[in-house]
């Protein structure tokens, strides 16, 4: 998993190059972003994706522990929704990079990297905002994962796109647990032989 | 052609031009750089300080081949150079080199009259460019202001905000007069696009060509190409054409059309207006898509080790039905066609039991199967078998899922999950399998 990770943190550098190359990609991502995440080949996409992560993690002895298999469960899922947008996004490389380092800490034995580091929100300068805005701005920079020190039209794009990915992910989870938990299963009622 | 250039210093510097080596130095990199577009512009750029070096070129020149187009274009240049450094930033990128090239060529051309003459065999290398050079240098020469127009419309300028204020204000007013009925029609288009007006105040009849040129394409009022590298703006009509306030009106839109997506976005944000209120909206949304993913993690991390099982049963409790009746015709084709349809199939459907639904869902299942046990290679080939063999007698199932069963537990997966199969015939066995 690891190996993974360090590979999409690769790809999504070597794109995250291009995209400062070229410019933020403005508005054709945002229509782009939302049509996709909304796509159903997205959300079969993240749901594979997620049913491999769990099975993975209900592998792990250590999740015994009842909150620590709800992080890893939250973990697993925002990991593979990041990796479902393809490193195109912001938010999608913070998740996968402060896992990586989470996990790369963890096996360091040092002490826990912090998720979220305390990290001053970026001022902007050219614009100046109200100071309510501001601090909206901030909570919302807070929300969005690896948007701290982003401005805020691109603050703004990120969570356009965070948003349609979330909305996706609600999908495809709740989807997913009406599977597994929905409908009544009765095994020995329906063995009969076709 | 390079080669010539430090001929050239040398030359120059014959003469006693020694300031003047740095200023062809910085010729050098630019022909360099603007080798294609020399033509182009060849001679129309020359920076006032080389005016000096001008006359030098023309006592040079003599009678060369195209010494007197040079001299021509030269003595032409000079005139609307002051414009175009300001101007066409462009344009102005260019005006040094030509004068290199031109230096060269000048060089190449006059080879008689010149008295470096060993410099000349060596410039020689380049006859291609000076043939090339002479009828666009006449070209140039007759229409400098519509090819500047016309460059000047095309959408790769660099962004230059000390003319803007001189100039967006003409232009405006231009493009208001003009074009207003155009204006109004294309007010109404979602997509704006911009272009950066260029002209200065000295030169009105390029300004009128130029606003002629722009508003052949766009709009006067708001138009905002989107374009990677630079942004350009136009001044509006009635507002102000501070550099300054310009960059804040490019931000303002970038922000407001991103706030309208997330209008579109978010629910509920249309009756809230204004960026505190949307700005709301949207922390409160995201916060509650947040606290959705905990609440639904948490509920799989319950039925978590329930879950490959129950994903299984579900599936063979819906497939059952459907089995005998649709699995030869739609499993199999649908599988063969669908490699890459993988999914968990989203439960709505799967609740549904309808028929046909459940035929398309076979391959679904199937390939999620497949996906789920995706390590191993095994179940692919089970399941193509299973497509073909469904009405086969659940002990050849049996002994498919006692080799798969094996083989799982031999590379150490999840047991339980491989071992299901489709029909609830054996789900007895799997039972037995699993406890």
């Amino acid at each position: 998993m690891a190996s993974l990770i360090s590979y999409l943190k690769f790809e999504e550098e070597s794109k995250r190059k291009k995209l400062w190359k070229t410019g933020y990609e403005l508005r054709d991502p945002n229509s782009r972003s939302e049509t996709s995440w909304r796509s159903e080949s997205e959300q079969r996409i993240y749901s594979t994706k997620l049913v491999d992560a769990l099975r993975l993690v209900r592998r792990n002895p250590s999740t015994a522990d009842k909150v620590s298999s709800f992080r890893e469960i939250r973990e697993a899922a925002d990991r593979v929704l990041a990796v479902a947008a393809k490193g195109r996004t912001r938010w999608s490389r913070a998740i996968l990079a402060s896992q990586l380092r989470l996990r790369l800490a963890n096996n360091m034995k040092h002490k826990r990297a912090k998720v979220t580091g305390c990290s001053r929100p970026k001022r902007l300068e050219k614009k100046r905002f109200s100071p309510t805005l501001q601090r909206k701005a901030g909570l919302l920079s807070r929300l969005v994962p690896g948007c701290r020190k982003v401005s805020f039209p691109n603050l703004l794009e990120e969570a356009t796109d965070y948003i349609a990915a979330l909305e996706m992910q609600v999908r495809a989870m709740t989807a997913l647990t009406e599977l597994v938990t929905g409908p009544p299963v009765d095994r020995l009622g329906s063995t009969s032989n076709s | 052609m390079n080669r010539a250039l430090p001929e050239m210093l040398h030359c120059l510097s014959g003469p006693g031009n020694g300031t003047d080596i740095t200023v062809l130095e910085r010729q050098r990199t630019r022909v360099k750089w603007q080798h294609q577009e020399q033509q182009n512009y060849f001679g129309v750029f020359l920076e006032p300080s080389q005016a000096g070096q001008v006359g030098n070129f023309q006592d040079l020149v003599g009678d060369g081949r195209c010494g007197s187009v040079l001299r021509h274009v030269v003595t032409h240049s000079v005139k609307p150079d002051p414009g175009l450094e300001n101007g066409w930033p462009e344009l102005g990128r260019y005006e040094l080199p030509d004068l290199g090239f031109g230096s060269a060529v000048l060089m190449n051309g006059s080879a008689a009259g010149f008295e470096m003459n060993s410099t000349i065999t060596r410039t020689s290398s380049c006859p291609h460019t000076e043939a090339q050079v002479a009828p666009e240098a006449k070209g140039k020469v007759s229409e400098p202001a519509e090819k500047m127009s016309s460059t000047v419309g095309r959408e790769s300028y660099k962004k230059r905000k000390a003319d803007k204020v001189q100039n967006t204000k003409v232009v405006a007013e231009d493009d208001a007069k003009d074009k207003r009925s155009k204006v109004c029609a294309e007010e109404g288009e979602s997509k704006i696009t911009t272009e950066q007006t260029r002209t200065k105040n000295t030169t009105t009849h390029p300004n009128n060509r130029e606003t002629s040129a722009d508003t052949s394409r766009e709009n006067s009022k708001a138009s905002e190409v989107q374009k990677p590298d630079y942004i350009h703006v136009r001044a509006r009509r009635g507002q102000a054409t501070d550099s300054h306030s310009l960059a804040e009106r490019v931000r303002r839109e970038k922000i407001s059309e991103r706030m309208k997506y997330l209008q579109d976005l978010v629910p509920g944000c249309n009756k809230v207006t204004g960026k505190a209120g949307m700005l709301d909206e949207i922390i409160n949304y995201v916060q509650s898509l947040q606290r959705q993913v905990e609440f639904l993690s948490m509920k799989l991390a319950t039925v978590n080790p329930r879950l490959d099982f129950n994903i299984e049963d579900l599936f063979a409790k819906e497939i059952f039905p459907a089995c005998s009746a649709n699995f030869p015709t739609i499993g199999s084709s649908s599988e063969m066609t669908n490699p890459a349809y993988l999914q968990i199939n989203p439960a709505q459907q799967m609740v549904a039991c309808c028929g046909l639904e459940m035929g398309v869902n076979t391959p679904d299942l199937m390939a999620l199967r497949r996906t789920i046990s995706a390590p191993v290679s095994l179940p692919e080939t089970y399941f193509d078998a299973s497509c073909f063999t469904q009405l086969q007698p659940p002990s050849t199932w049996d002994a498919d899922l006692q080799n798969l069963f094996n083989l799982d537990s031999n590379q150490g997966r999840s047991i339980s999950f491989p071992s299901q199969p489709f029909t609830g015939s054996i789900e007895a066995s799997n039972l037995k399998m699993e406890t």
